[in-house]
């Protein structure tokens, strides 16, 4: 006897499809369910200007003495000081990983997530 | 077995050497070390020099180093500061005519200063300056400002924020204002030699041009002050 033809919905009734053992997925990514080798780059909190008073009695200093830069020697001298502790402190502070605001800054981050990748294949 | 192997190996390892070698650049190898340019380096005996000078001589002997820059001079006479002004003043890598320039402003500068020495009365004699030089250095230091203006844009609006410059900006830009003011505000015939050393002696009396751009800039700097918050440095 030829195979009865059934409609198709018929077939895929018999065939269990539609219970629980074949379904669409409820979950389509978009990509690997894996974390990346990367961190999004955060806006980092800009810090502070730096020799903001020594400048403020630098420039009182100059408004007194018409910009006469000789009358003014102990004012500028504080300023060049100070511009040149920051200077050094910046320089000291780079070598460190921690910034002051607890966490690591993003490109840090990402450069020591380079360096210890994710396993993708079992080795 | 090992041999044909190892020779393989030492064509492998070997880096790759270009066929010219380059001779005097800037990208040398961090084992190279500066070249010493100074005689009395060399002539101390070896009983005066301190433990880091006799380490640094041993590490020549074994260390290459690179090759000393045309500018590099041992003589009593060279100055890094004018070396700089007469590059600045340089056009189309005529040395040889910038550097005659700069020793002919140095010449005017002592004539002058000469004549002026002369007719001054006794008293005022020590008063008056007569050493080039010393008067170069004077005036560039008269006219080096000392806080800047750099533009920052926050929410769509550049404004002018005042900085803190470096020591090589400070000297740069003291050096660029003198030749800008020599080249442009002064008659077309007038020779560079003469226009110079009239700028850098008013520049070391703290005086002319140059100083008042300075102020100008100071001034700038001063009416701005409320911007500075704006630096992130």
């Amino acid at each position: 006897m030829a195979a009865p033809a059934y409609p198709t919905w018929v077939t895929r009734w018999v065939s269990g499809q539609w219970r629980n053992k074949k379904r669409p997925p409820t979950l389509r990514p978009s990509r690997t369910l894996a974390l990346a080798d990367k961190v999004a780059s955060r806006r980092e909190q800009s810090t502070e200007a730096t020799c903001i008073t020594e400048m403020s009695v630098m420039m009182a200093c100059w408004k007194q003495n018409d910009f006469n830069d000789a009358a003014c020697a102990e004012e500028i001298r504080m300023f060049y000081d100070c511009v040149a502790r920051t200077e050094k402190e910046r320089k000291n502070q780079n070598e460190d990983t921690m910034s002051s605001r607890g966490s690591l800054p993003s490109s840090k981050v990402n450069k020591l997530l380079k360096r210890f990748p994710q396993m993708t294949r079992y080795v | 077995m090992a041999a044909p192997s190892a020779a393989g190996m030492g064509r492998r390892l070997r880096a790759w050497l270009p066929r010219i070698m380059p001779v005097r650049w800037s990208r040398y190898n961090p084992s190279y070390l500066e070249p010493e340019v100074k005689k009395e380096s060399y002539q101390k005996p070896l009983e005066e020099q301190t433990e880091e000078e006799r380490e640094q001589m041993e590490l020549k002997a074994v260390r290459p180093i690179k090759a000393a820059p045309p500018t590099l001079s041992s003589s009593v006479f060279s100055d890094p500061m004018i070396s700089k002004f007469t590059n600045m003043m340089m056009k189309s890598g005529n040395k040889v005519l910038a550097r005659s320039l700069m020793s002919q402003t140095l010449e005017a500068i002592k004539r002058k200063q000469l004549e002026k020495y002369h007719k001054a009365p006794e008293n005022e004699k020590e008063t008056i300056e007569c050493n080039p030089y010393v008067i170069f250095h004077q005036a560039l230091k008269n006219c080096q400002p000392i806080i800047g203006l750099s533009n920052i844009t926050k929410g769509g609006k550049t404004y002018q924020v005042p900085v803190p410059l470096t020591d090589n900006r400070k000297r740069f830009l003291a050096m660029k204002w003198l030749i800008t003011e020599c080249r442009e505000n002064k008659h077309r015939r007038t020779l560079m030699p003469e226009k110079l050393s009239q700028e850098l002696l008013l520049a070391f009396n703290n005086e002319g041009p140059v100083i008042k751009r300075k102020h100008v800039l100071h001034k700038m700097a001063e009416a701005n002050r409320a911007y500075a918050h704006f630096r992130w440095w």
